[in-house]
């Protein structure tokens, strides 16, 4: 009887093991305080924020990272820098550009903002994802990054979709968005404009993650810690 | 001596809301003033280079752009020219050229110290660079602290960390240390400059230990000194313990050649014939074993000599070629016991030619009685066919009868449990088949005489179903099987005689090798010819010996037969012995 007790027991410790495993794996979330899907569970909005900024921070760090990486791998002698004076598709959505603007900007709109980057993201994520897999010799670090990028960027947008209905107060605006036509860029038979490409939109993956992990700071700052950070 | 033309050093901005540019002027001496060059920008999204709005600022050789000017994740392009030609150009933009400034305000305060007051832990606070506005959260800053003894080269390092005060464990009270901090944007690589030095000092607030200057070192001579004791110690003890598995576990023995029982001393003394002896002794353990087993390799005996019952030792004669004779009979002698008829060819019912020496002839007689073939062992049957049955068969199966019998160096006399000599027809199993067959069957070696005969218990599995149809007479052994079934034996004992002989054979029925006991076998004969009465219908148990021939598997052992041809098919399973033949009519 003992044995079976535990050996119960000690099932139940694998079992927990296991799951708290699985839910710390990215290593930015802390422990769930609602499970998935629970009505009358509500977490707080510090905690929603808390949360938020450490996917927007560890995206930013792995997009960082990945454009490191593949500079240092494919983009020198290349002249890519040289070049680089590139454009972004979000170019088009009118965000903050310094301190003051972001200041001055409301909270809702700069949520809504946010969104947009964030779904403007999605569609070349999931594109960057399968085409780094093409590219010739690609290290296992870049193609794992860019994988987990895509998956991390869906999570936050759930979280700043449910920021976001707390917030606020009148209707949510879906309108912004930006398409991405990059698509055949990233396909190009010639490697070194394929390269390029990828060097770009790397590029672009990093400075707009900056922005958001920003835009976040400075929303939770201002929202949870009344500017006392 | 290299000509180097003005270039663009670095670009830098503190606080993600301004920047600046720096550069070299190189070594131009035509340049007459650095005016001259010029520090042109453009961003991304526009046409027109522009000129740097503040040259002073930044000091010398440096292009300062404010708040207004900055655009954060907005590409920018800078180049170095004058008026005619391009210098230097760089790109970049604002969030990747992110540097602070060094952390202001560190101090120190004492957490607590050690007991000896030789150590003391201190907390090292300080504030963010002014500049940075980390409280609206525009940048966030991780802080690295490095210190070290003042004397010291080398600076510790601590790992970076947002907080803005650190706990700096077990410094040594009596000694000074210098403290100084950077910083750098969280998710950069590079940081900024270090902070001023922040000096801590034990002695200025009066904690300073005076006395404990020394300090103290490993003390490796004691660790040395220590362990060597310490190892010694443990060898001697372990040498020197009573535990043997310990030891042997330790300081496994060394294997060295031995035998078993023989000392090495022994050898030593060189006391050679009491090595022999036990050397002997190893033989005969090997004797005995095989005493015990069932199947006995059949030991040649041929003792010539009637003296040789006078040898010294059992095993001499046993083991002795000499006693091999061609006569094939052990200790078969001339005299009145009938040894001589052994080979002698017209004597009928000796079914048991002793030897190859023996008489063909006679010997083919036997063997047309015999089923068995026992080389040279004892000749049982010879003896059999000389002395009255019923003398034998009423006489106790003792040993001293034997020895008595013995003496007289007939081996048929010493029986393993009866003094008696089966009959030589029922004793056809021992009779060897030398001359028709080659000389490997089987008997029980049920005991050595002191004059070095060796008794066997013969096996028997008589024919006496056969023979029980013919009235169970001699001449009607056939000797188509080499084996006689004692169920067979046994019906051809006569009833009122059975009762008399059944204790013998149930004597003889628990024998554990199952051997028929001559007696067993000589009752059965001595009831023979007294009565033609129905054989018991009880089975005695079948204990026979027989020679494997071939292993006939599955279908089992083809045993040895004579060359006779079994005149009838039946035959008897209890006995459950086949011979080659019967097999080979019996399969297909």
């Amino acid at each position: 009887m003992s044995t079976k007790g535990s050996s119960l027991k000690g099932l139940l410790l694998v079992v927990l093991l296991v799951s708290h495993m699985l839910l710390t794996k990215e290593g930015v979330t802390s422990l769930p305080i609602c499970p998935n899907g629970s009505v009358n569970c509500q977490l707080s909005l510090e905690e929603l924020f808390d949360r938020a900024v450490k996917l927007s921070h560890y995206i930013h760090f792995l997009s960082s990272e990945m454009f490191n990486e593949f500079d240092e791998r494919y983009a020198q002698g290349r002249g890519f820098i040289a070049k680089a004076v590139n454009s972004c598709h979000t170019a088009s959505l009118t965000t903050p550009e310094d301190k003051e603007q972001a200041q001055q900007i409301h909270h809702e709109d700069l949520l809504n903002l946010i969104l947009g980057v964030l779904r403007s993201w999605n569609d070349p994520l999931i594109h960057l994802a399968s085409e780094v897999q093409r590219i010739k010799e690609a290290p296992e670090t870049i193609l794992w990054k860019a994988v987990e990028i895509e998956e991390q960027n869906k999570r936050l947008l759930e979280g700043m979709e449910k920021i976001v209905g707390r917030v606020h107060s009148g209707e949510v605006g879906n309108d912004i968005y930006t398409p991405w036509d990059g698509l055949p860029s990233l396909q190009l038979a010639d490697e070194d404009s394929r390269l390029f490409a990828f060097y770009n939109l790397l590029h672009c993956l990093r400075r707009d993650s900056h922005k958001i992990d920003n835009y976040l700071k400075v929303l939770k700052c201002r929202l949870i810690h009344d500017n006392n950070c | 001596d290299l000509l180097q033309g003005p270039q663009i050093s670095k670009c830098r901005s503190p606080e993600m809301e301004t920047f600046s540019c720096y550069w070299t002027a190189g070594n131009f001496y035509n340049l007459t003033a650095p005016r001259i060059i010029q520090l042109l920008y453009k961003k991304s999204n526009e046409e027109d280079w522009k000129e740097c709005p503040d040259y002073i600022t930044s000091g010398q050789n440096s292009c300062y752009f404010n708040a207004s000017y900055t655009s954060v994740w907005t590409p920018y392009c800078v180049q170095l020219a004058s008026k005619n030609e391009v210098y230097d150009k760089k790109c970049f933009s604002v969030d990747e050229i992110v540097l602070p400034d060094p952390p202001v305000h560190l101090n120190w305060t004492l957490l607590n110290t050690s007991q000896t007051g030789i150590h003391g832990d201190i907390q090292v606070r300080w504030d963010p660079p002014p500049t940075a506005d980390v409280r609206k959260g525009w940048i966030t800053l991780e802080y690295e602290l490095q210190y070290k003894e003042v004397n010291e080269t080398k600076w510790k390092e601590l790992k970076p960390r947002l907080s803005t005060m650190v706990p700096l464990y077990s410094l040594k009270t009596a000694r000074d240390y210098e403290i100084r901090i950077r910083s750098r944007q969280r998710t950069s690589e590079k940081f900024g400059e270090f902070s001023e030095i922040l000096y801590v000092s034990f002695s200025q607030i009066g904690i300073g230990c005076d006395h404990c200057t020394e300090e103290v070192e490993f003390p490796w001579f004691l660790v040395v000194v220590f362990g060597v004791c310490g190892l010694a110690v443990t060898v001697i003890s372990i040498t020197l313990s009573k535990q043997p598995r310990l030891k042997m576990l330790i300081f496994p023995p060394v294997p060295v050649p031995k035998i078993k029982g023989i000392d090495s001393d022994l050898l030593k003394k060189g006391k050679l014939d009491e090595v022999n002896s036990i050397l002997a002794c190893h033989d005969n353990y090997k004797t005995q074993l095989y005493n015990d087993d069932l199947w006995v390799e059949f030991i040649e005996l041929d003792i010539e000599d009637p003296d040789e019952k006078n040898r010294a030792s059992d095993t001499d004669r046993l083991l002795s070629e000499d006693h091999l004779k061609s006569h094939g009979c052990l200790g078969v002698k001339d005299d009145d016991s009938g040894r001589a008829s052994c080979c002698e060819p017209d004597i009928p019912e000796t079914d048991f030619s002793a030897s190859d020496t023996c008489d063909a002839t006679s010997d083919s007689d036997q063997f047309k009685k015999a089923t068995e073939k026992e080389e040279d062992l004892l000749c049982l049957d010879r003896q059999d066919n000389d002395e009255s049955l019923p003398s034998l068969a009423n006489t106790d199966p003792q040993h001293q009868h034997r020895n008595a019998q013995s003496e007289n160096s007939h081996p048929w006399a010493h029986f393993a449990d009866s003094v008696e000599s089966p009959r030589p027809s029922v004793h056809t199993q021992i009779s060897n088949q030398n001359s028709l067959t080659s000389t490997d069957f089987y008997a029980q070696v049920s005991d050595i005489t002191p004059a070095g005969r060796v008794v066997l218990s013969p096996g028997q599995k008589s024919k006496l179903g056969r023979a029980q149809r013919e009235g169970c007479t001699e001449q009607n052994f056939t000797m188509d099987n080499t084996y006689f079934c004692e169920a067979d034996v046994k019906k051809c004992i006569a009833v009122p005689s059975h009762e008399e002989n059944e204790p013998h054979v149930q004597e003889q029925s628990y024998n554990e090798d199952g051997y028929f006991t001559t007696e067993s076998l000589t009752t059965t004969v001595a009831n023979f010819g007294a009565s033609t009465a129905e054989p018991p219908s009880s089975e005695m148990p079948v204990a026979d010996y027989t020679s494997i021939h071939i292993v006939h598997s599955p279908q089992g052992l083809v045993l040895n037969a004579t060359a006779l041809p079994v005149p009838d098919k039946e035959f008897n399973v209890s006995c459950g012995y086949v011979s080659t033949d019967q097999l080979n009519k019996i399969m297909p």
